[in-house]
């Protein structure tokens, strides 16, 4: 067992977690999706985007590209909540942008764990 | 006329075929318009320029489609009939031009041209042109295509090129049906572009392989020549041309008859190499005595040279008394029952039935095994077609000069390399292709053995390249091992090895390789493609040298360096 690979794996699956975490609900009932785990979506992603970056292999490169595509949405969709939050407040409209922002993101983290699970596995080491 | 592409002659052949019902359609058109705007509709004005064109339209298409924009007029309605008759003929006329246009004989070999020039335009790695696609020319293809290296075709039989297209290959093979001394159909399969690496001459005319020759040297002076040839004086001047490299079947085929008599894990190794299904923990060999050798033509000729040159004593039965003036000992008539006897086939340990006809030689082998049980048998078989009958015919060893070719020139394709190594196995003694036969055994495990070249450079194994460049040094038998299984032994065996003029062979483990090398190696393909995953890999091919995990990302190596300081 290798410390590394442990924490590396840990926080690209948290990654994908927490985002599942924050998409379940009604798309548009700002009641069903909490603003903390967003929160806590954004910056276990940032961790894992800081983890992917500087590895040289090819996978390593995909990688980065989805964790960099998950921040970009997962930002995006937070930037959209604060907007929201601060002028009209989250009507039905805001609520379900914000949310489809972050399924977006989802889909990063899938391909990203994707990559990780298959990448393991072939090289089997 | 400018000297276009073959898309430019498709579409000069359709402009030229179909000028003729396009200006009909068209004139036909103008006219039934012009009349219908001058002739007075029902309320006295006649219909506009674009109505009647409109009516035009679909009553040429349809056939008439009813009165519209409005009712027409009586005047109105007799020139409509007329535009109908006049419209129809026409329209008859030219979708006539456009079926006789398919079935244009031009009209398809441009077709089929340009569809091949695309064909072979695709392909981006490097490629061989196979003219001749007869015996040789197929079991080449095959064998290319076992190992996945790319080719084109050029025969001039269309129902060759028709059956090439029916076959299965692993890579797409695309044939031409053309005359291959042409010099367009050798651009259009590609010559002079910098991926075409060699042309093979298979055609059954010498004249025409020469010819070929000559125009690729003048197209691609960097293109390998290889060449099937039986006659001295066209050799004489192929070599003429620099860097051909020769094909006699009769020749190879005495060459491998000689080391599959008294080289026997040479001949099973050469064989193995190719993709033949033989056993290699399982040498046959061939008793020493007299030979009888059936058949005194071009490759009695050679045969008889080989098996004198090894010390055996061979007689010959060939009907031709003057043939055969070299011969010491020779019986003068067709191989029948009793002149197999009379040539002692009773105390002789072998037969060698090598006529240039598939049913005296089966006759043969039937007859000889009759008289002496005992005996081994080695047949020619001369028609890849009679596959079958040769194999129920349980002789010791059958022999056909086409495959024989086809796998002498397909090793040469795969690598030059291959052909120093079997010189170099030829030269020393025979326990050291014994010992190299379980070796290969081992790592190439029951699948097809693929034979490939490992280039070392930086664009081939950036990370080994990479490596060699920090490191001082890398050992050959961690760069061929499996990643997953680091403590096994090598997955893949180095035959041969080139850097610069230097050269060595069978590569021990520990050899330390350096960037520039190239490596002749035999493995599984599945190995094949593990040890081209390490090249780019970085951290496996440390992983594969110390045994340890680098760091992977900026953050773990920081968090990492003061561990490895205090150290």
């Amino acid at each position: 067992m290798n410390l590394e690979k442990v924490l590396f794996g840990f926080f690209i699956v948290l990654a994908l977690t927490l985002n599942v975490a924050f998409v379940v609900g009604d798309i548009a009932v700002p009641d069903h999706h909490n603003i903390w785990l967003l929160f806590a979506a954004v910056v276990v992603n940032l961790i894992a985007t800081i983890l992917k970056l500087g590895d040289r292999s090819q996978t390593g490169a995909l990688l980065l590209a989805t964790a960099l595509v998950a921040d970009l949405q997962l930002i995006a969709s937070s930037l959209i909540w604060t907007f929201a939050d601060t002028t009209a407040g989250l009507d039905a409209l805001a609520t379900a942008t914000i949310v489809s922002l972050a399924v977006g993101a989802l889909v990063a983290n899938i391909v990203s764990v994707t990559l990780l699970v298959s990448d393991t596995l072939i090289s089997g080491r | 006329m400018s000297k276009g592409s073959d898309l430019d002659r498709v579409t000069a052949i359709v402009l030229q075929e179909m000028r003729r019902p396009l200006t009909i359609l068209l004139c036909v058109n103008a006219l039934g318009i012009a009349v219908m705007v001058m002739i007075p509709g029902v309320e006295g004005e006649g219909m506009g320029i674009f109505h009647a064109f409109y009516f035009m339209t679909y009553t040429a298409t349809t056939t008439g489609f009813g009165e519209l924009p409005s009712e027409f007029s009586d005047g109105q309605r007799m020139w409509a009939t007329v535009c109908l008759y006049m419209s129809v003929v026409a329209w008859i006329y030219a979708i006539g031009s456009i079926i006789r246009l398919v079935q244009n004989p031009h009209f398809i070999l441009a077709l089929a041209q340009s569809r091949f020039a695309k064909a072979a335009a695709r392909i981006r790695e490097p490629f061989f042109i196979v003219c001749g696609f007869g015996d040789t020319g197929s079991l080449l293809a095959r064998g290319l295509s076992d190992q996945r290296l790319n080719a084109v075709v050029i025969d001039t039989d269309i129902e060759r090129i028709k059956a090439l297209r029916l076959r299965d290959y692993s890579v797409p093979i695309p044939g031409l049906e053309g005359d291959a001394s042409v010099p367009k159909n050798l651009t259009d399969a590609g010559i002079q572009r910098n991926n075409c690496k060699g042309v093979v001459l298979l055609t059954g005319n010498e004249d025409v392989n020469l010819k070929i020759a000559v125009m690729t040297r003048l197209l691609n002076p960097k293109a390998e020549i290889v060449c099937r040839s039986t006659s001295r004086a066209h050799e004489e001047e192929l070599r003429g041309l620099g860097s051909v490299v020769l094909a006699d079947p009769y020749e190879t085929f005495a060459r491998e008859l000689g080391f599959a008599l008294h080289k026997p894990p040479l001949h099973t190794l050469d064989e193995w190499l190719v993709g033949a299904p033989v056993n290699l923990s399982n040498l046959v060999s061939y008793p020493r005595g007299t030979w009888l050798l059936c058949g005194y033509g071009q490759l009695g000729r050679w045969l008889y040279r080989s098996l004198s040159d090894w010390g055996v004593k061979v007689v010959v039965i060939d009907p031709d008394p003057n043939a055969t003036s070299e011969v010491a000992e020779q019986v003068t008539g067709l191989a029948t029952r009793a002149n197999l006897q009379l040539a002692g086939l009773a105390e002789a340990v072998g037969v060698i039935a090598a006529t240039n006809d598939d049913s005296s030689n089966l006759a043969i082998l039937l007859a000889a095994r009759s008289i002496n049980p005992h005996a081994s048998l080695i047949v020619r078989q001369n028609s890849h077609e009679n596959e079958l009958a040769f194999n129920a015919a349980s002789a010791d060893l059958i022999m056909q000069p086409s495959l024989v070719t086809a796998r002498r020139i397909l090793l040469r394709l795969i690598s030059p390399m291959i052909q120093e190594l079997l010189e170099y196995l030829e030269e020393h003694p025979q326990s050291l292709s014994e010992e190299l036969l379980p070796r290969l055994t081992a790592a190439v495990d029951q699948s097809s053995p693929a034979l490939w070249t490992l280039q070392l450079n930086a664009q081939q194994a950036p990370a080994v390249h990479a490596y060699l460049a920090n490191h001082e040094d890398y050992q050959l038998g961690h760069l061929l091992r499996d990643s997953r299984h680091r403590e096994r032994p090598p997955e893949a065996v180095a035959l041969w090895l080139r850097r610069g003029a230097q050269r060595l062979a069978l590569p021990p483990e520990d050899t330390r390789i350096v960037t520039g090398d190239e490596i002749l190696v035999c493995s599984s393909q599945t190995a094949r493609g593990n040890i081209h995953a390490n090249l780019s890999n970085p951290y496996s091919l440390h992983y594969l040298a110390t045994g340890e995990e680098l760091p992977r990302g900026w953050l773990m190596n920081w968090l990492r360096a003061p561990a490895a300081k205090t150290r």
